[in-house]
């Protein structure tokens, strides 16, 4: 059984998974195994934004969400860098390939 | 006979993207995404956007021959749009990726920047800047000053496709403030006419509008499309570009769309599987639609009869799960793991 048939996360679900995009009442979620889902908003935690990583884990038979904005600040800070990295020596002006 | 003539060379040429002496621009199938090869008269190569799936990116390159890539594009860093760059950029090792600048916090984002430092490719910022490919000019329509760091669509990276009197436009996932924002930077003879214009945000509510539209004068859009949860392409865009008296291409009802622009600016659209819409009026000026072409290594769901299940509930309750690639029904949507068989 899947998120998208039956309009709500798995509860076999932990772990995290990161909101790649938000669109109208859907966002599109990357599991932890890379592929991407597209959930209702109103499953995630409210307030979520793109790029959040949201925990998941189960308690008491709920699965339980929640914005780890820890991580979500570590994740975006490593990864700006290592772009701002890969982009520092770039050519400017116009340019023939 | 001489103009048959010309059609059957143009056809037999569209199997590959090293087609010497004309620009081709392919609007590939992949599915709900967008990714756009480009390659010059002189065989140089851009992919701006790169779909969300590797698989499938990785075989379209294949199947139509892709020798080498010398830059790779994202129009933003959302997985519809970069996920097919993660092959395409360890396979081509491009010499440049041109990017917004802003990083996501994906997997699939961290990949994309680690297979670039592997592969020794240069990161570059868009900016407003001209890149020549070959005797094609790249203009880079960058995200415009004031944008939210924060959202990833409004800070889509444009390309204005320029060969001759032919221009070609792509302006991935942009939303409305960027949009109006380019309208109030750029003269309205940069923005348009526009001979081919991929539709924005795979023709969402919050893209084109009639503003921007009527600046861009779209004679052909094209919309990189497949089954989705968001009602794309919404009746909205659909209309609009109606209403412009444009020519709708979808790759979803499709397939891949191939524009092969001779030198001097005539152009030829040709799709994989069926004409374009017939709602909309024929294209006006040098448009010339030949018969469709379909290429022949990926077999294609057959035109007609391939309506994709919604969900693999509907296809198993039709008896017809699991689905293989090329069978009625099959939607790479419902093919989780991409192994060519969807509903196990």
């Amino acid at each position: 059984m899947t998120q998208d048939e039956q309009g709500r996360p798995p509860e076999s679900l932990t772990g995290t998974l990161i909101v790649d995009a938000i669109e109208g009442g859907k966002a599109r979620v990357e599991l932890a195994d890379g592929h991407t889902e597209d959930w209702p908003l109103a499953s995630l935690p409210r307030g979520v934004r793109e790029g959040d990583v949201v925990r998941l884990h189960v308690e008491g038979g709920d699965l339980e969400l929640e914005i780890d904005h820890a991580a979500t600040r570590l994740r975006r800070g490593q990864a700006q860098a290592q772009l701002d990295a890969l982009n520092r020596p770039a050519p400017a002006g116009d340019f023939d390939l | 006979m001489r103009q048959l003539l010309t059609l059957v060379g143009l056809s037999l040429g569209l199997a590959s993207a090293q087609n010497p002496g004309v620009l081709t621009i392919r609007f590939l199938d992949v599915g709900q995404g967008d990714a756009i090869l480009i390659t010059s008269p002189e065989g140089k190569s851009v992919l701006y956007d790169g779909g969300r799936s590797e698989p499938r990116l990785q075989a379209l390159l294949r199947q139509y021959g892709v020798q080498s890539l010398d830059l790779v594009a994202a129009s933003h860093a959302d997985a519809d749009h970069i996920t097919g760059l993660v092959p395409a950029v360890t396979l081509y090792r491009p010499k440049f990726f041109l990017n917004n600048g802003l990083a996501a916090t994906t997997q699939v984002w961290s990949k994309l920047v680690a297979a670039a430092q592997k592969a020794g490719t240069q990161g570059l910022l868009a900016k407003d800047q001209t890149i020549n490919l070959g005797s094609v000019k790249l203009t880079v329509l960058a995200p415009p000053p004031g944008m939210p760091r924060n959202e990833q669509n409004l800070n889509s990276v444009g390309l204005l496709v320029q060969y001759g009197p032919f221009r070609a436009l792509m302006t991935g996932d942009s939303e409305i403030p960027e949009t109006r924002a380019w309208l109030k930077k750029y003269p309205a003879n940069l923005l348009g006419p526009i001979d081919v214009y991929k539709s924005i945000h795979h023709g969402a509510k919050n893209g084109d509008h009639s503003a921007w539209l009527a600046a861009v004068r779209p004679k052909n859009v094209v919309i990189g499309v497949g089954p989705n949860n968001y009602g794309h392409p919404t009746s909205e865009a659909l209309s609009l570009y109606r209403k412009v008296g444009a020519t709708v291409y979808r790759t979803d009802q499709q397939g891949t769309v191939t524009v092969v622009v001779q030198p001097g600016g005539r152009f030829a659209i040709t799709t994989e599987k069926g004409g374009p819409i017939p709602a909309n009026r024929p294209a006006v000026g040098t448009a010339t639609p030949p018969a469709p072409v379909r290429p022949a290594t990926i077999p294609a769901t057959p035109a007609g009869v391939g309506t994709p299940y919604r969900s693999c509930a509907e296809a198993r309750a039709a008896g017809a799960a699991p689905l293989r690639r090329g069978q009625p029904g099959y939607s790479p949507a419902l093919d989780r793991d991409d192994d060519g068989v969807a509903c196990e």
